[in-house]
């Protein structure tokens, strides 16, 4: 579903549930279609040698690195640097976009006035800003927090506002008669009314704001996986720079599947079907 | 026996609790820039611990008048007095059924119905659990404490917001359709037990219903409402003794006459609403 903002057609992506019926079929197809594709590869590759092994290694060769990555304690370490980056960022994303998410989204005021600001800021390429920040903050963690910052952000204050401002009135009403004014409102009624929404945007912030700690070590940085892996790719050790491609993929998911995870413990009265409050 | 459907006597004179005084609402259309005139020149004036019911077509503007009563609405003339001052905001003196429920979704039965003391009076001691748990089994809820309302059918959530209302035992019920989404059955049950209930304390109600039934069944006095624009188009006094069972009173000549009369009242009021349309 979109909705069509005050500013024109930008899309907001609405808490969504993981299909299940069926699942499992589909899961099937897929692992025999990763299975196809690997074996014609090795095929490729490994027997027929119709590409050279050191553009593109063949899978064995990959899953050989990974095993070798996993064992070497300096993976380990830019692991918990590009993941204590990540937190940091990403914590400071969700506090500052919640609040201004739900701030903007309630005061009409703010709404009409720094709403149109949030979309262009949004929609404005922020990677093409990483080598500005590393120029600014240095090779160091406060660079990549800065750019997990400014990627993660936005989805999650634009999907909070979003929420707010579907918040149902007669909720509203209804905490209004039983007494609940101000930041009790706020707290009571509109924040909880918004978790889904909010949820739903941290989860596509965590993704971005990931992208955004490894182009920042990629770009220019003394750790973490970014770094490992431009440090693969100008050694030419193709094996070693896509095995570490896949550990971020297999991080990149964990988040988003933690995140999700997390919306269903929290939000377990949320109903896809409806758009919360309007039963 | 003579007719005695006469307009009810006006009641300014007493010290009445709820006072509306030439009350006019009308709403800001967005969409076209025009106002739309909700509510006109409304009078009506309720006494501490009479049941007003309030009947009228859809669209009339009954959820509006008691939205001013209940202080959401601001009202573009006239006024509200509730015990003699004037309605700025809602009070812990009003609570309100709302028609479309207006349950939080996060929250199960119980925390529902808690919502309804949690500001008022706070949550001192360990009694009000007891009063939440009565209010859940006043209005048939036992067993659905922990459920969410999304799990519940629409009767079901109407009885929370009953519950929910109930619960702090305001010295005004403001209730919309509270019965609207009840089967015939547990409609019957529900007006009984709010008959007894406002019986045991007194409360002032003001009860806006659609059914015609209900409104004899109910009301001390029956308000009827007309639409474009929405304005009072009498005030009855139903004169029928307590309490009232539904079999029983189907046979009291007053009774029938009472629905006679409001039939053609509403009647009218539908087709002279269908022929402005
Ligand atoms: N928030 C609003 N903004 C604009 N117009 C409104 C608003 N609320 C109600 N109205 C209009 O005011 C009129 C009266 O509405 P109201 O909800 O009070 O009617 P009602 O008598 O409660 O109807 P029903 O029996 O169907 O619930 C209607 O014409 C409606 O379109
Ligand atoms: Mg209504």
């Amino acid at each position: 579903m979109t909705v069509t903002s005050a500013t024109g057609t930008n899309r907001i992506v609405r808490p969504r549930r993981v299909v299940r019926s069926g699942e499992g079929k589909w899961a099937w197809l897929l692992v025999g279609v990763v299975a196809a594709v690997l074996l014609v590869w090795e095929a490729a590759v490994s027997w027929l040698q119709l590409v050279p092994a050191a553009f593109l290694p063949p899978p064995t060769e990959i899953i050989a690195a990974f095993v070798r990555l996993l064992g070497e304690p300096e993976f380990w370490q830019a692991f918990v640097y590009s993941m204590q980056n990540l937190l940091i960022g990403l914590a400071l994303a969700i506090v500052v976009g919640v609040v201004v998410g739900l701030a903007v989204g309630w005061s009409p005021v703010l709404r009409f006035t720094v709403a149109p600001f949030l979309w262009l800021l949004y929609s404005t390429p922020k990677v093409a800003l990483a080598p500005l920040f590393i120029l600014i903050l240095g090779l160091g963690n406060e660079s990549k927090i800065a750019l997990v910052f400014l990627l993660a952000v936005f989805p999650i204050i634009l999907n909070t506002m979003e929420g707010a401002v579907t918040v149902s009135p007669s909720l509203v009403s209804a905490g209004r008669v039983f007494g609940v004014n101000g930041v009790y409102l706020g707290w009571k009624v509109i924040f909880p009314a918004t978790l889904p929404y909010s949820l739903s945007g941290i989860q596509r912030g965590a993704a971005l704001g990931f992208t955004g700690e490894v182009l920042g070590e990629f770009l220019g940085g003394t750790g973490g996986l970014g770094h490992l892996l431009e440090f693969a790719a100008y050694q030419f050790m193709m094996a070693e720079a896509i095995a570490l491609v896949i550990v971020m993929v297999i991080i990149a998911n964990l988040t988003l599947w933690l995140i999700s995870t997390l919306r269903r413990r929290l939000a377990p009265w949320y109903d896809d079907r409806k758009i919360v409050g309007a039963s | 026996m003579t007719t005695t459907i006469e307009p009810a006597e006006d009641e300014a004179s007493v010290s009445s609790l709820i006072s509306v005084r030439g009350l006019g609402v009308s709403y800001d259309v967005a969409r076209t820039g025009k106002k739309l005139v909700a509510i006109e020149g409304v009078d009506l004036d309720v006494r501490e611990g009479e049941f007003v019911t309030v009947l009228g077509p859809s669209g009339c503007g009954k959820t509006t008048f008691m939205n001013v009563i209940a202080g959401l609405v601001k009202p573009s003339a006239g006024q509200v007095l509730v015990a003699g001052e004037p309605v700025t905001g809602p009070g812990p003196d009003r609570a309100v059924v709302f028609q479309d429920y207006a349950l939080l979704p996060w929250r199960t039965v119980f925390d529902n119905v808690k919502f309804g003391l949690e500001m008022q009076k706070g949550l001192k001691g360990d009694g009000w659990r007891d009063r939440v748990q009565e209010a859940i089994e006043l209005v048939g809820l036992s067993g659905f404490e922990h459920s969410y309302p999304r799990e519940l059918s629409g009767g079901m959530q109407q009885r929370v917001g009953l519950a929910r209302a109930i619960v702090a035992e305001p010295r005004i019920l403001l209730m919309d359709e509270p019965l609207g989404a009840v089967d015939a059955l547990t409609r019957e049950v529900m007006r009984a037990e709010i008959e007894k209930l406002i019986a045991a304390t007194g409360k002032t109600v003001l009860f806006i219903t659609h059914s015609i039934e209900e409104a004899i069944l109910l009301g001390d006095r029956i308000v009827v409402f007309k639409s474009h624009p929405g304005a009072i188009k009498e005030v009855i006094e139903t004169g029928l003794a307590r309490p009232r069972s539904e079999r029983s009173i189907q046979s009291d000549p007053r009774f029938l006459e009472l629905r006679d009369h409001l039939w053609d009242a509403l009647q009218g009021e539908a087709t002279a609403a269908a022929v402005s349309k």
